[in-house]
């Protein structure tokens, strides 16, 4: 076991590395001169000269790149060129909207996912499981943006309920800032909800059709007890699997929906760091997010691992 | 044949599809109006007989901008998804060559890694380096499905290479070339093409959004996802601008899903969804 985490942590830490590579070099490289390209064409000759400095361009990149990465074990990014403020701070402060955002939209996704995903498969080919297959496959098919501009219509400016846009803070609080990140939540949900809905009808089916469920029927069981104590807990393994999936697709589907809803979060800033050519948040904000997504898809397997140790062994 | 008149989703993807190629493809000769020319005097007018889904902020007309759209995220979706399935396919069927070799093993890892960066954020960083754009976007959706093509394929050409009739076709002379043409490609094609019709959604959605964040397709050429960002902004006085667009994606998204899961189950009947 311990081996095995050992072995999981390394190759984690290996892709974190590569990764923040990948990234250095596309935005701080390959560009040629990142000082011009943050200044575009109509820059002079000093300003390029003073952003040079500010970058550490004067010195070699291995330097700038061993500079960056030591900085973010002591949490020193550097100043953000555009918001002149520190990149960690600014980051700080945007968690506070993101991760509630993320969390609040898994566990909306989840819930409708599984619950419309077990009634589908309970009764299986009927009319009821033909229209939940039916709406899970326009939910799959329609990006959280178009949902989010379809619920803003619909509850704010139709029937006034919940705010269209922005963000109170905590400090306000909380449940005028949930209130905020209804809307955002729900919209960045429906399309996660729709394909766990579908992964889970098929996981439950899979499981309705094994010999402890005829067993369990023959027992005298009813439908519900079957389903809860036997088929379900069955069925679980692949829901979470896709459940660990979707969480990436969450952290990203934030990029989108903060922008639908101009909600302050580490995804509006990613656009607002593109628009002001900030090289210097971008790069620790691209790793913030990419590293998210190593670390849960590493979190997932080791979860694996405990529950199942056949699937130690590390994938091909 | 009859098997496929008979697949609800099939037939329902295919009869979507049909609609919007014949639109894009209308729209190359005609549209109702000219889509970039603008009224001020006509702005946001709900649909009427003279416009039939209305016209935005600019008073230009929705249908005809939304015809041109139709154009753009076909394009989009046949050169991304181009790009994936050709390089995606060589790649793998190189590794599964070269099976348990150095290089196959590289190539793997390099595909393994790319999946750490998710689509949305790969297509960022491509196009924070190329510049925003449609043909960078093309591009950065190509270079994101090339590693999903590339493992389907290995995976499909692994089991092909290990068949008797590959044997056979070794012993009886072919060439390496020739037997990749008629006994390996032919073999994996239909899985190829599924996932072509799947990535097709995806490359389509993924433009919208691009778009829709100002970094996809720039003014004045249309596309869905900026028609949908601009009409954000006029939704309280013309909601139905902002409407039209958004079923616009959903429903090009939902016709090559519809096609590809129809295709999967065609063409291979034990990968069926239960």
């Amino acid at each position: 076991m311990l081996r095995f985490l050992a072995r999981r942590g390394l190759s984690m830490a290996a892709t974190l590395l590569v990764a923040a590579i990948v990234i250095f070099v596309v935005l701080e490289i390959l560009p040629g001169d990142p000082a011009v390209a943050m200044l575009g064409v109509s820059a002079t000759a000093e300003n390029v000269a003073a952003i040079r400095l500010e970058l550490g361009l004067d010195k070699p990149a291995f330097t700038r790149f061993l500079y960056w990465i030591s900085g973010l074990f002591v949490g020193d990014l550097g100043i953000s060129y555009s918001y002149r403020v520190p990149v960690a701070q600014l980051i700080a402060e945007r968690l506070a909207v993101t991760v509630p955002l993320a969390l609040l939209a898994q566990m909306l996704a989840v819930l409708m996912g599984i619950t419309l995903g077990v009634f589908a498969a309970a009764r299986a080919h009927s009319r009821l499981d033909a229209g939940i297959m039916a709406l899970s496959q326009l939910g799959v098919a329609t990006p959280n943006f178009v949902f989010g501009i379809l619920l803003i219509l619909a509850f704010s400016l139709t029937l006034g309920w919940l705010p269209a846009g922005g963000f109170p803070g905590w400090g306000e609080g909380g449940w005028r800032a949930l209130r905020a990140l209804a809307l955002p939540a729900f919209s960045l949900s429906l399309p996660q909800a729709a394909i766990l809905a579908r992964i889970t009808r098929s996981a439950m089916l899979e499981a309705l059709s094994e010999d402890f469920i005829r067993t369990a029927r023959a027992k005298g069981l009813t439908r519900g007890q079957i389903i809860r104590r036997h088929a379900l807990p069955n069925a679980l393994v692949p829901v979470i699997t896709m459940i660990g999936l979707q969480f990436s697709f969450l952290v990203t589907g934030t990029i989108i929906v903060e922008n639908v809803f101009s909600l302050p979060g580490l995804g509006r800033l990613v656009i607002q760091a593109i628009g002001g050519h900030d090289v210097i948040l971008l790069k620790s904000l691209v790793l913030l997010f990419v590293g998210a997504v190593i670390v849960i898809n590493a979190l997932v397997d080791i979860a694996y691992g405990i529950v199942d140790p056949r699937l130690r062994k590390m994938p091909r | 044949m009859r098997r496929a008149l008979s697949h609800p989703s099939f037939m329902i993807g295919l009869v979507l599809t049909g609609f919007i190629v014949t639109i894009a493809l209308l729209s190359l000769f005609w549209t109702p109006h000219d889509p970039g020319k603008m009224q001020i005097l006509q702005r946001l007018r709900p649909p009427s007989v003279q416009f039939w889904l209305g016209t935005d902020q600019f008073g230009r007309d929705i249908a005809s901008m939304l015809m041109v759209g139709a154009r753009n995220a076909l394009l989009v979706g046949i050169v991304a998804v181009g790009i994936g399935f050709v390089v995606g396919m060589m790649l793998g069927v190189f590794a599964a060559q070269h099976e348990g070799s150095l290089l196959d093993e590289i190539l793997m890892r390099l595909l393994d890694f790319t999946f750490a960066f998710p689509a949305v954020l790969s297509a960022i960083l491509i196009l924070t380096f190329l510049g925003p754009g449609v043909v960078n976007a093309v591009i950065a959706i190509g270079i994101y499905s090339v590693p999903i093509f590339a493992r389907l394929a290995r995976g499909a050409a692994l089991q092909v290479f290990s068949r008797d009739f590959i044997r056979a076709a070794r012993l009886a002379g072919c060439s390496r070339l020739s037997i990749l043409r008629r006994h390996v490609l032919p073999n994996i094609a239909g899985l190829m093409i599924v996932q072509a019709s799947l990535q097709f959604s995806l490359a389509i959605l993924a433009e919208a959004g691009l778009s829709y964040l100002g970094i996809g397709t720039q003014p004045p050429n249309p596309s869905w996802g900026r028609m949908l960002f601009d009409a954000q902004t006029y939704m309280a006085r013309a909601p139905l601008v902002a409407v039209f667009p958004g079923v616009a994606i959903a429903m090009a998204a939902l016709a090559f899903n519809l096609l590809g899961d129809g295709l999967r189950d065609l063409l291979d009947p034990r990968l069926k969804e239960r």
